[in-house]
């Protein structure tokens, strides 16, 4: 056992103490959980009914009409035929494969994860930029959500939300919001300073100088951060699958359990595709929209 | 000698044996020993770990591990060397292919009743619904049990994915028919998510349907009833359907009785000392003394570790007929 000499091994707190500790805290999260899971699964369920609303209609929806929207977004995002065409055959290829059904519902939720991210994030970000407290504040937080393994807000999150959608959606969100977070900041603090003194000599406010000048030059770097967002979104979604988020991330999970090669590969490549096609997009739109501003 | 010459096994065993006691003298080695990931394997990794750390000088290196990528590594690399507790059915083909190639050797069964699988719900629910007794009557009320993402229908909470249990169960619930009866499937997706959506349901007090096993920290936390599945058990259903992916027509069946036994890789049969062999042939306990260390280890958030240190205090009586006075002087010495 542990010898008595503080020199040698360090003075640490007694196993006794360490698990009251631990009692202590996990009893207390207990009664938060009784007394406001139900309150908090009441709040969160029209994100849950909108979460299966989509994913009913991307599933049930005839795949030619889903197959003809994706495109549609993607050649009003990219307008090129190139990425549109690249679009088209690796869904083609999916649905031969076998994993339409799991890659519309990942494409689902990662909208719905890429949307909640953009409207909490932009909104923080812009916070985080105007303030250097309000920076210090988010900083450190951002680095705790980057950073703490999953699986230690997963269980937390189940045991308040249960498994499914809505606790899946929280667990990506944690994980894929700081970039887009981070970046609206830095692009905001990256706008010349100059170019804010001229808004400001043209008797700009706050607002105007905000949506006229600041966003618009900021947005290349949101964009990068968007993209980030989706990113690591997509890389997400096999965590997600360990509380019961059904998609592509389900059979990746059993293929590693089960040491099927060739399973986890192909879906594993699905999801590759998948973020190869929201990045060439989003790209190529944040790309036109910094063009139309200029 | 008589058992020697009736069975070939015991003929394989007794020549590993008596190979191993060849070495006898020779140093225990390294043992690497797998640690599934629920507690009751947990406290046997750790049990096993301190008694040949302790009792018989091995250098005891615990590796994590879950039954089918743990057979297959013991079947492929001989890695690791030991799985004290591994639920034989959740990976029978693998286990039988690897016994003949001598690749595998089942020693004791650790858990001396078997494991206790099947399809639970919570006692609370029991109670309030006292006409709730088989699979059949729960399958009769959807409505109790609803699905959370669709409240028309009821959701049964599977194994998750790609675990051994995942194929028995979807053959099982095929044959209850159980969608006809207005349920669906949920997968938990992991072990997490399982006990997580069992505690949820408990602190709550909801209803909650699915499968489970025994013995298990949750199931002593959160009493559970299993259900009667009111259906024989055939073991031949149940070897060439039950346990197959793509059965094509399941029938109802009980849960076989699952048979829990410690596995060691036939080369570690071959090279580890007698006594060490001997230990790990004795070493079985009851369901009940096991389901008193797990809940104690879950009311006080032990790790494996100390759960095992604590049953080797407690219960010096068991232990000490599995090992050699020699080991089981230098056990206590070290507690």
């Amino acid at each position: 056992m542990a010898s008595d000499n503080w020199w040698e091994s360090f003075p640490q707190l007694t196993k006794q103490t360490l698990r009251e500790i631990r009692i202590y805290i996990d009893s207390g999260y207990r009664e938060f959980s009784r007394e406001y899971g139900q309150l908090l699964e009441d709040f969160f369920d029209p994100l849950l009914q909108f979460l299966i609303w989509l994913e009913k209609l991307m599933i049930n929806s005839p795949w030619p009409i889903v197959l003809a929207a994706i495109l549609a977004l993607a050649w009003a995002g990219s307008r090129s035929w190139r990425v549109v065409g690249g679009i088209a055959v690796s869904m083609l290829l999916i649905g031969t494969f076998g994993m339409w059904e799991d890659t519309m519902r990942t494409l689902s939720i990662i909208t719905v994860c890429t949307l909640v991210s953009i409207t909490l994030g932009l909104p923080i970000g812009i916070l985080m930029a105007r303030s250097d407290r309000m920076r210090n504040l988010i900083t450190p937080v951002l680095d705790v959500m980057q950073t703490m393994p999953s699986f230690v807000y997963l269980i937390p999150v189940v045991m308040l939300l249960g498994i499914g959608k809505v606790p899946g959606v929280i667990a990506v969100v944690i994980y894929a919001i700081p970039p887009m977070i981070r970046l609206t900041d830095l692009g905001i603090r990256q706008v010349d300073k100059a170019v804010l003194e001229a808004a400001e000599s043209f008797g700009c406010t706050g607002w105007q100088k905000l949506r006229h000048v600041q966003l618009p030059l900021a947005l290349p770097s949101i964009f990068a951060g968007v993209n980030q967002t989706i990113m690591m979104s997509l890389a997400m979604v096999v965590i997600a699958s360990m509380i019961g988020v059904k998609g592509l991330g389900q059979p990746v999970l059993k293929a590693i359990t089960n040491q099927y090669f060739t399973m986890g590969l192909m879906n594993g490549l699905a999801i590759v595709a998948l973020a190869i096609a929201f990045d060439r997009v989003s790209q190529s739109y944040g790309k036109r929209l910094q063009q139309d501003h200029a | 000698m008589r058992a020697i010459r009736t069975t070939t096994k015991a003929v394989a065993l007794a020549s590993l044996l008596s190979f191993g006691s060849n070495s006898h003298a020779a140093e225990c080695g390294s043992v690497s020993i797998a640690d599934m990931n629920w507690a009751s394997a947990e406290f046997a990794a750790y049990l096993d770990a301190f008694i040949l750390e302790h009792g018989y000088g091995c250098d005891v290196e615990i590796v994590p591990g879950d039954t089918v990528p743990t057979t297959t590594s013991m079947i492929e690399k001989a890695q690791p060397d030991l799985a004290p507790e591994l639920w034989l059915n959740s990976a029978r083909d693998a286990i039988d292919r690897g016994k003949q190639e001598g690749k595998l050797l089942i020693a004791a069964a650790i858990l001396k009743d078997g494991g206790e699988e099947g399809w639970w719900i919570p006692e609370y629910t029991a109670k309030q619904h006292p006409e709730l007794k088989t699979v059949q009557d729960v399958l009769q009320r959807p409505d109790l049990f609803p699905h959370p993402e669709d409240k028309e229908r009821g959701g049964f909470m599977t194994c998750p994915a790609g675990w051994g249990c995942e194929v028995n169960n979807g053959n099982l619930t095929r044959a209850f028919e159980i969608d006809k009866h207005g349920f669906d499937m949920i997968d938990p997706g992991s072990a997490a998510g399982l006990d997580g959506s069992i505690a949820k349901a408990f602190d709550r007090k909801q209803n909650w349907f699915g499968y489970y096993w025994a013995p298990t920290a949750v199931l002593g936390k959160y009493p559970m009833k299993k259900l009667d599945f009111d259906a024989p058990f055939d073991a031949e259903n149940w070897r060439s359907c039950i346990t197959k992916p793509d059965c094509p027509d399941p029938k109802r069946s009980s849960w076989t009785v699952s048979e829990v036994s410690t596995m060691v890789t036939g080369k570690f049969a071959r090279s580890a000392p007698a006594d060490v062999m001997d230990y790990l042939g004795k070493r079985s306990f009851e369901n009940a003394l096991l389901n008193g260390i797990l809940a104690w280890m879950s009311d006080n958030q032990a790790p494996g570790a100390d759960g095992a240190e604590r049953f080797l205090q407690k219960h010096e009586d068991v232990w000490s007929s599995w090992v050699s006075k020699d080991a089981a002087a230098k056990i206590k010495k070290a507690l």
